[in-house]
């Protein structure tokens, strides 16, 4: 069965159908999704700020212990929004190139938060290479945001 | 008055620009949303420490000195984009129960800033590190609360439900500044 077909057999879904043809579901998930899109926002800054010397002075592994709260449940209730409002228009998905992209990128911003980045904030690593990571963290962040809100454009 | 100068605003050749150039209106606007994350999103940690439950190792006054330069640049990005999602839709957005609403919202988190500045921090010295005061939580509790619903009726100024052309009580007409249609 190809990928298309399954697009299609998810569109075809209770749950797909329920979302697609309420008024107020796709919004309100939407909303709930942006929410969770600035405390993620919030709480990635606040470190990477700290460890790129333009933010708060206290250690960042200190942060980490605040910050990863927000920023797992933040992720958490973005996978499971972006699944809702993914399943209610898996077709229109399948062909816009913004989903794709966002796909991959959410993928790299993924790896490199929870295999890369809080495993070194956790440690309090500091210089030039943590810099780089904490740069590409949040570039890899931002195209996920950027290529989300595209898909609404394509 | 405000009615006449959008039905102005809609008819200058940049608002038509920027309602008709599609990469333009895309790009203001993906850059409105990314701005959240910049804005609400330390204003969030920032309020997340004066309810004192999160970063209570971090002194107050740091968190204000440290964060909140970063909250206003995100502010400043966020009212240049959204005036000029605005100026592409002014008389939609005008009558925009939602967009009423989320100016509402900022209001009241305008005044809650103005209220926390200029009364509850000034003896943050005496509550740096320990115990923040009731007073903290409840100006940290308006904050998120308006903010989130900010976002939230931004986001619905994009749905149709309440456009002038679909509604009908006189109480909605009067909300919205709308022409109630006899028809």
């Amino acid at each position: 069965m190809s990928l298309y077909h399954t697009a299609q057999n998810i569109e075809a879904s209770a749950l797909g159908q329920t979302i697609r043809e309420s008024t107020w579901l796709f919004p309100a998930i939407e909303s709930t999704h942006l929410l969770a899109l600035a405390l993620l926002g919030g709480s990635i800054l606040i470190m990477s700020l700290s460890i790129l010397g333009w933010g708060l002075r206290t250690p960042v592994a200190e942060l980490y212990k605040s910050a990863h709260r927000y920023s797992n449940a933040a992720v958490i209730v973005l996978l499971i929004t972006g699944v809702l409002l993914g399943v209610s228009e898996p077709v229109k998905l399948y062909g816009r190139e913004a989903f794709w992209v966002k796909m991959i990128s959410l993928s790299i911003a993924l790896l490199v938060t929870y295999f890369v980045f809080n495993p070194l904030v956790r440690r309090g690593a500091s210089g030039a290479s943590m810099r780089g990571v904490t740069v590409l963290t949040i570039a890899a962040w931002l195209t996920v945001a950027m290529a989300g809100r595209w898909i609404g454009f394509s | 008055m405000l009615g006449e100068l959008v039905t102005k605003l809609a008819d200058t050749p940049w608002s038509i620009a920027l309602h008709e150039s599609l990469y333009m209106y895309a790009i203001t606007e993906s850059t409105h949303v990314l701005s959240i994350m910049l804005f609400v999103g330390t204003i969030a940690m920032v309020d997340l420490r004066l309810l004192g439950i999160s970063f209570t190792k971090v002194p107050v006054s740091q968190m204000l000195s440290k964060i909140l330069p970063w909250t206003i640049a995100g502010f400043v990005l966020l009212v240049i984009t959204g005036s000029m999602l605005f100026l592409a839709i002014p008389i939609r957005t005008y009558h925009s129960i939602w967009f009423r609403l989320k100016c509402t919202m900022i209001l009241i988190a305008a005044i809650n800033i103005a209220v926390f500045t200029f009364k509850v921090e000034r003896d943050k010295a005496a509550w740096d590190l320990g115990p923040v005061p009731r007073k903290s939580k409840i100006c940290a509790v308006i904050s998120l609360s308006a903010w989130a619903c900010v976002i939230v009726f931004g986001r619905l100024i994009a749905y149709n439900w309440f456009d002038c052309d679909s509604i009908t009580s006189p109480t909605m007409a009067e909300l919205t500044g709308c022409p109630l249609d006899p028809g």
